[in-house]
């Protein structure tokens, strides 16, 4: 027996790491909305990484488009060109600021329909793997946020926080595979579940019988108690029924824009 | 140890490209594994008992950047390193084409073991149809950034002394035996 065991003793240790793995995984499945010492240290070591990246790239961005290409193609009149630039530049930075200024007033004005307190972040990070949406954003516990939190944009639904440290959070994007937002039909009030699947979203166990037509509004029930009622999550794309199903399949399209995701809303307290 | 803390700095590094760098000019299906692409070179160079410790920090480190649980990527990248061990002492591993061929099975693996677990232990069924029709670009564009990695790689490490970095590497330098 021991020789047996020495002779396989790393196949065995394989076995075991694995395994011990999977339990931990499935530990951690139980405690989603808890965030782990490890994941706090991580998040908090990375945060103002991420932050400074995305202020670099946005510089180098910045100088590259307001200065560099210029370079070549203006030769003469060195004094001119400076001047143009400048000002070129001054009113890409004002276009920019009135750009942001126009989401942040639609975000103002989405939080006076809400009627509830709302704390606006930045997004600073997007999920490191391909399967999983998850966004990081800037604030986190320290500005009073929490896992379980709803985050939304003007428009519409984005996620919900799972993760929280001091200075960041991560946002499961209603697209995540993992994620199941309580919705109804806004036209018809026809129940439903919509559940991620990467780029759309997919309304689950809609009855058979239920009007669903394409151009439809799904808007949150209220039902799952994460997203207050009547939030908009997007709108029916496809409604298709099998010939023996329970239930029909309907394809949704996001209300929010993820691939241009900039600043949320996260919401903090219950109705005013 | 000091090849231990660079790992796990070209690992953090590797995390942040993904969540901050990358985003802005590639979509989620476009993203190179960067880390999944150091874990096989771990399993090819590096001394077991340190490339599981790197994997698990590694896995970890991911974990905490993406899905829902501390855990999957833990083990995925640990099987990944695990099956990469085992291959490697059948294989000639230096060459060029087969390591990308590792890199290939190796995004094979990881997507197969995240949709059984996530499957299995998580009851997102959902997530296959993301995995799926993404899976041949998945692994191009894992291949194209190995392949730069390697590029970079061969050149640059005789700046730091042939016999730093992956053995398995040194031969495929053209400055070997020069």
């Amino acid at each position: 027996m021991r020789e047996l065991l020495r002779r396989y003793r790393y196949f065995l240790w394989a076995v075991v790491l694995l395994l011990s793995i999977l339990l931990l995984y499935s530990y951690n499945l139980r405690q989603k909305s808890a965030t782990t010492f490890f994941e706090r240290a991580v998040l908090t070591l990375a945060a103002p990484f991420q932050a400074s990246l995305d202020r670099a790239v946005d510089a180098v961005n910045a100088a590259w488009q307001h200065y560099l290409w210029l370079v070549e193609t203006k030769q003469r009149n060195i004094q001119l060109e400076k001047e143009n630039r400048r000002l070129r530049s001054q009113l890409q930075q004002v276009a920019e600021v009135r750009l942001q200024n126009g989401r942040l007033r639609e975000l103002l004005a989405f939080v006076d329909v809400l009627d509830r307190p709302a704390l606006p972040a930045q997004v600073i990070g997007e999920d490191a793997g391909s399967w999983a949406r998850t966004v990081t954003i800037d604030k986190g516990t320290r500005a009073g946020l929490q896992a379980g939190l709803p985050v939304v944009a003007a428009e519409g639904v984005v996620g919900r926080i799972i993760k929280s440290a001091p200075y960041s959070s991560r946002v499961l994007l209603v697209t995540d595979a993992s994620s199941a937002v309580a919705a109804l039909v806004q036209r018809t009030r026809t129940r439903g579940v919509v559940r991620g699947r990467g780029a759309e979203l997919s309304l689950d166990y809609a009855s058979r019988d239920a009007d669903i037509q394409k151009g439809d509004l799904l808007v949150t029930s209220g039902m799952g108690g994460v997203f207050p009622k009547g939030l908009t999550l997007g709108h029916v794309v496809a409604a298709e029924r099998d010939r023996f199903g329970l239930f029909q399949q309907v394809r949704v399209l996001p209300a929010a824009d993820f691939t241009h995701l900039e600043e949320v809303l996260v919401i903090v307290g219950e109705d005013r | 140890m000091r090849g231990f803390v660079f790992y796990l700095a070209i690992g953090l590094l590797a995390a942040l490209a993904q969540t901050s760098f990358l985003p802005l000019f590639f979509p989620p299906g476009l993203r190179p594994d960067l880390l999944l692409v150091l874990v096989i070179y771990l399993g090819l160079s590096e001394h077991m008992l340190r490339a599981v410790l790197l994997v698990l920090l590694l896995g970890g480190i991911q974990d905490s950047f993406s899905g829902t649980s501390l855990g999957l990527y833990i083990f995925v990248y640990l099987a990944v390193l695990l099956q990469v061990r085992l291959l490697s002492e059948h294989l000639n591993v230096e060459s060029p084409p087969l390591l990308l061929l590792l890199i290939a099975g190796g995004t094979l693996v990881q997507d197969l073991l995240l949709a059984f677990c996530l499957t299995i232990f998580a009851d997102v069924g959902s997530v296959v149809h993301i995995l799926l029709p993404s899976f041949p670009l998945h692994v191009f564009v894992n291949l194209v950034a190995a392949a730069i990695g390697l590029f970079f790689i061969l050149r640059i490490r005789p700046l730091f002394g042939f016999r730093s970095g992956l053995a398995g590497l040194m031969y495929q330098s053209k400055r070997h035996g020069s």
